[in-house]
């Protein structure tokens, strides 16, 4: 024993000791060691990390129900709603609240066992209590609304997204009387509301589903895109919890973030102008069988300010995937016939005729402007200096340009004219003269600082920049030829924004402005959150300039010579350019017909460029359309022009000043003469500039046609009745068609009718037609009625440039 | 019947009557109470949404609660029970605890008394107790170890003669000089136990059972270069099980990048770190989780520090750390201080399982550690296991109680 514990013991000192130290040692690593990377972690993730962390829990513990913002209105310049907001209803079905709402524990047989017969049964009868409410209410497409009904996985099946409060109320009262609440759901949405439906739709826009914004819809187009986050306002939100089933938790979690309302905004546009505008596209259309639609614009040249944009074919906002165009639903109609609606080639065309219908062409689209831009180089001549009023020009027909030669329109020649008569005319060989003496540095300058190489930047999104020349070629001796005709306006191509904009610095004094839509905003409270003051660009030319410019276009529409005559109106100056420009990248030969017109020259208050693509030509190589008007602006486009120019002025309260000649036709009031002598008739009437004719014998005057105090025009040949005679009840409107002003006021006044003529009235040119009457033929009215009748000049020389012969 | 005089006691008797360590108590009752109140909170929205598929609590938000507290009085007075016994018996005890808990294993396997979780067979249930065996296999290797060890002298190859003669003698002798011969029968009872855990597909168990046994066997002295060999052969089994084995392979990835399946195998661990990190600095307060609502799966078993972390913050967090990390301390300085080395391997075994299992608890939970099925002693619900451990902390005491007072200056 001693033998064997002695030496353990000796031993134990040192085992004791390797005992202790290991103890130690793991004292130290599992008793503090081992919490380091713990503790370490921890402040990683509740510390570094805690917001991110906490983010994540916020998203799957709180449900958030966003409570909409009232979207703004837009306004046009003089406060008419254009786009509006109203509270319509969502009705969503619940599937799954649907299926979960029969109680599968209820349905239990005798031995407590599950009666499946009988669950199945009451699952289906509610089921049917559904469908056959919303069918019978709003005549849902049954067999899709089972399907929708049994997917049971889905908690969120909107059956409607707009729903009008009286739809929605049937929607509340079946949901309440059947007890379905936990199935069916009515959430309040907004809906949008263009209350002038299609005028203007390319600048309002519209509000559509994208794929980021889920059910709501966004603005899509125009100024709804464009200003979408202005408008909408921010989105409230009522955030409550939640449990991991997604089950609304009853604690006093909730917050409420308050809606913002969007801002409304005031464009410049004016609704009425807007219309004229339209209609005189629509007019234009018809009348000069165009093929291509039309495009126009009008817009404060002392600004910038769009007052009217316009495009066809356009769309309804309010249903913006209807196509409305009816040519283009002619086209669609074709497709769906030859291969069936369900076709690829279909929706292929749809989407194409959609596309087309949305597209604005007069920010999108590009043109050659044609003759509507020699005035621009006229311009550019006259500031530098190089050419002056009292130049002379001579026209032989053609000018060879680097070899090449390049006629005018006039194949004859124009022969010797002024400056101002080389506009007149719309000389071709004249303009190439004065771009050539102009140069092609200086006019490349002159583009630039017309703002002709960049977009103008208005305020509407899908703005397309100029197609020019290669600006290094443009300058060299190769450059010749594009020098020759950029003077008149071919082989270069601009947007109608960019040319409208260049052309109102031509007449405004030299004033490059920068186009604009929206004039203001403001929030609910009516405060001005934004307000556009007018942006000039640079000054292009001095006002002398401008005014000589101004000068020379009045003479362009003023002259019965001028090209432009068409577009003259009664007590209105108005100045302007025709153009008919070859679409030079189409071998069809078609042109574009357009006019830029302004009033009153001296003091420009609206700006007009009217364009119409391609108008139909009777035959293969005719200048004429059917009904026989000849193919040019001056024909087509100017007289559109001058009727929109008078009517906008007239709306704007801009007064008409007469000139002398002009004042005879001024309407004049009718006095009363019945009970008078015939003589002293006839004296009363010479007085106030009547003629007059009898009817009967008689001396005292019994009727009159006009009755007293109807204003008609001056020099017009009233009717006195004497004796037994009376005027007859209603008087039948004669057919005017072709014939000349004198004519025309012979035939009616053999009516007893009136005729104020409007557009070229030139009694003596028998080239003057009348084109239309406000009151058609065959209508039965009143006599002493007044008939407007528009004439104008069928002049025999177009405008267009020629390459070659 | 009336208690003896002291004089009238043998002195292991009177050693054994000493005072257990007061500190330490504490410490345990303070971690079971909180541990209770965490449960309580934990639990609560899956007991109220009757949410086990295993279990029904009857809409009983406190159903959990109410249960764990039961066991844990009945721990707490087992703990009490087992420190009045004198260690010295755990002795000749750990070979039947041993035996008993690798039957009990076996008989998982039997169908009247096993009962699967969790998709692997693991716990049995006897009368109206279920519970999983593996947590008393876990004593009984520890129990085991300590009693073995405790009689190593440290100087190895001395007490037995070996033939010198012939070969197999040489040999002997030679393994008996490294020291493996010694730790041949250790060996056996371990391959064994972890055989009939791995049967049961219980990695976790296994793990914690190697770990506790390898510091039982490393406080003894057992030379270093054999936990450096089996080290070396552990890490080289785990590469290639990670490695190789595709469902290890899936379970790394995912700790790495709980993102690449946030819907699948992902959803726990993110579920826990968005607790963990929404709770921030100080928490949203105790009760207030609100991961705890049918977000966070395993909220009240083995992911409740998540919601700890959530409710109480990293400062919260920090004290129960701390707590856990004072408990461990003070184990190993009974151990230091035990009267014997059997008293100082069993709790080195005891102090090291409880301290290996809240660090690999909290470090899955808060993604440190890839995860595994390890529970966290004294929170975690499982009422056999918290009894159990209690039963441990009682066998620390016991051992406590023997401890000679600090000499009076």
């Amino acid at each position: 024993m001693q033998d064997q514990t002695r030496k353990p013991r000796r031993s134990d000192g040192k085992n004791n000791r390797s005992l202790f130290r290991r103890t130690i040692f793991l004292m130290a690593v599992l008793g503090v060691g081992m919490f380091l990377p713990l503790i370490a972690q921890l402040y990683q993730l509740q510390i570094v990390e805690q917001e991110d962390w906490e983010k994540r829990a916020a998203n799957q513990q709180t449900k958030s129900v966003s409570v909409a913002a009232n979207r703004g209105t837009i306004y046009d310049r003089e406060g008419r709603a254009m786009a509006m907001s109203a509270t319509v209803y969502k009705l969503v079905l619940s599937p799954m609240g649907l299926y979960g709402s029969v109680d599968k524990e209820k349905y239990k047989n005798a031995e407590g066992s599950e009666d499946t017969t009988a669950y199945e049964q009451a699952l289906y009868n509610l089921r049917k209590t559904v469908v056959d409410g919303i069918v019978d209410l709003f005549g849902y497409d049954e067999e899709r609304l089972w399907k929708r009904v049994e997917r049971i996985e889905s908690g969120y099946e909107v059956l409607y997204f707009e729903l009008e409060e009286e739809d929605a109320e049937k929607a509340r009262t079946f949901i309440s009387e059947n007890k379905l609440s936990a199935a069916l759901q009515l959430t309040p949405s907004s809906k949008r509301y263009y209350p002038f439906s299609s005028i203007g739709s390319h600048i309002l826009g519209y509000m559509s589903q994208n794929k980021n914004s889920g059910d709501n819809k966004v603005g899509a187009q125009g100024i709804e895109a464009l200003y979408e986050d202005l408008l909408s306002g921010e989105l409230g939100r009522v955030v409550t919890s939640k449990n991991g089933w997604g089950m609304e938790m009853p604690s006093g979690y909730d917050m409420y973030f308050d809606a913002q309302d969007g801002y409304d905004i005031t464009l410049t546009l004016d609704e009425r102008i807007q219309a004229m505008l339209e209609q005189s596209l629509a007019e234009g259309i018809a009348t000069y069988d165009i093929q291509n639609g039309a495009f126009g614009l009008a817009i404060d040249p002392q600004t910038g300010a769009v007052l009217a944009m316009a495009s066809t074919p356009d769309f309804d906002p309010n249903h913006y995937d209807q196509i409305i165009n009816e040519d283009l639903q002619r086209e669609l109609d074709a497709v769906a016939e030859e291969k069936g609606k369900d076709s690829e080639e279909y929706s292929t065309a749809l989407s194409a005729a959609r596309n087309k219908q949305w597209r604005n062409r007069t920010v999108s689209d590009l043109y050659e402007p044609g003759s509507v831009f020699k005035p621009i180089t006229v311009s550019m001549g006259l500031e530098e200096g190089i050419i002056s009023l009292d130049d002379h020009y001579y026209c032989g027909g053609v000018k060879t340009v680097g070899g090449w030669p390049i006629g005018c329109h006039k194949r004859t020649g124009h022969g010797d004219q002024t400056l101002t008569e080389a506009v007149m005319n719309s000389c071709n060989v004249a303009l190439m003269d004065i771009g050539a003496k102009i140069g092609a540095e200086t006019f490349w300058s002159y583009l630039e600082d017309y703002g002709l190489t960049e977009t103008t930047g208005i305020d509407l999104n899908g703005e397309e920049n100029s197609y020019l020349w290669d600006e290094d070629t443009f300058k060299s001796i190769y450059g010749e030829s594009s020098l020759a005709t950029g003077s008149f306006g071919q082989t270069f191509k601009v947007t109608p924004i960019q040319m409208i904009t260049a052309f109102a610095a031509v007449i405004n004094g030299g004033h490059l402005l920068q186009p604009y839509l929206v004039q203001s905003a403001t929030d609910q409270e009516g405060n001005t959150v934004f307000y556009h003051e007018t942006q000039e660009v640079r000054q292009v030319i001095s006002e002398s300039t401008s005014e000589k410019v101004r000068g020379i276009l009045e003479q362009v529409v003023g002259t019965p010579k001028g090209s432009g005559h068409n577009a003259s109106m009664n007590g209105y100056r108005i100045g302007g350019k025709t153009g008919t420009s070859e679409k030079r990248d189409e071998d069809t030969g078609d042109v574009i017909c357009s006019f830029m017109g302004f009033a009153p020259v001296d003091d420009p208050q609206v700006l007009v460029l009217l364009c119409y693509d391609s108008p139909k030509r009777s035959g293969p190589k005719s200048n004429y359309i059917a009904s026989g008007t000849y193919i040019s602006g001056g024909n087509i486009a100017a007289p559109m022009a001058g009727k929109l120019i008078a009517g906008i002025l007239d709306y704007m309260g801009v007064e008409r000043q007469y000139s002398s000649d002009e004042l005879s036709g001024v309407d004049t009031m009718m006095p009363r003469v019945i009970g008078q002598e015939l003589t002293v008739a006839k004296g009363a009437l010479q007085n106030q500039g009547f003629e007059c004719r009898t009817v009967g014998t008689g001396n005292i005057v019994t009727h009159q046609v006009p009755a007293a105090g109807a204003y008609i025009p001056g020099g017009s040949e009233v009717v006195l009745y004497l004796g037994e005679e009376t005027p007859p009840e209603q008087v039948e409107v004669p057919d005017l068609s072709g014939l000349s002003p004198t004519a025309a006021k012979v035939k009616l006044e053999s009516q007893g009718l009136f005729m104020r003529a409007s557009g070229v009235v030139d009694y003596t040119d028998p080239n003057v037609v009348m084109t239309t009457q406000t009151v058609g033929a065959g209508t039965m009215v009143s006599p002493g009625t007044v008939v407007e009748v528009w004439f104008v000049s069928n002049i025999e020389y177009g405008d267009q440039g020629r390459l070659g012969f | 019947m009336r208690k003896k005089a002291k004089r009238d006691l043998t002195i292991e008797q009177q050693l054994a009557g000493g005072p257990i360590d007061l500190p330490f108590l504490a410490l345990v009752m303070l971690l079971t109470a909180v541990g209770l109140i965490m449960v309580l909170s934990a639990s609560y929205a899956s007991a109220m949404y009757d949410l086990d598929p295993a279990v029904n609590t009857g809409g009983d938000p406190l159903y959990y609660f109410k249960r764990q507290f039961g066991f844990a009085v009945l721990g707490v007075f087992a703990m009490f029970v087992i420190s009045k016994i004198d260690y010295q018996h755990f002795r000749w005890m750990s070979v039947f605890v041993l035996g008993a808990s690798v039957v009990l294993m076996l008989l998982v396997f039997v169908p009247y008394f096993g009962r699967s979780g969790g998709g692997a067979l693991r716990w049995v249930k006897i009368g109206p107790i279920r519970f999983q065996p593996s947590e008393i296999a876990k004593v009984g290797v520890i129990m085991f170890f300590a009693a073995g060890l405790s009689k190593r002298t440290g100087q190895v190859g001395l007490d037995r003669r070996w033939s010198k003669r012939t070969l197999t003698g040489r040999m002997a002798a030679r393994l008996d000089r490294v020291g493996l011969l010694e730790l041949i029968p250790y060996g056996i009872v371990l391959v064994v136990v972890l055989g009939v855990i791995a049967m049961q597909h219980h990695m976790s168990a296994m793990v914690l059972i190697v770990v506790a046994a390898a510091s039982v066997l490393f406080a003894s002295g057992v030379p270093l270069g054999w936990f450096a060999m089996g080290g070396a052969l552990v890490s080289g089994v785990l590469v290639w099980i990670i490695t190789q084995t595709s469902y290890m392979t899936a379970r790394i990835k995912i700790w790495q990048d709980p993102f690449s399946d946030p819907r699948g195998d992902g959803f726990q661990p993110i579920q826990s770190k968005i607790a963990i990190g929404s709770g921030g600095l100080l928490g949203t307060g105790l009760g207030n989780s609100r991961q705890k609502y049918l977000f966070l799966p395993e909220e009240h078993n083995d992911y409740i520090f998540a919601i700890v972390c959530e409710e109480m913050g990293m400062v919260g967090a920090c004290v129960i750390m701390a707590l856990f990390a004072l408990l461990i301390i003070r184990g190993y300085w009974l151990a230091l201080h035990a009267r014997d080395r059997f008293g100082t391997l069993l709790i080195v075994g005891i102090t090291s399982l409880t301290a290996f299992q809240t660090f690999f608890n909290i470090g899955v939970v808060t993604g440190v550690l890839p995860p595994t099925g390890i529970s966290l002693p004294f929170f975690s619900y499982g009422g056999t296991a918290l009894a159990i451990q209690l039963a441990e902390m009682g066998m620390v005491l016991s051992v406590s109680r023997q401890i000679a007072a600090p000499k009076a200056e």
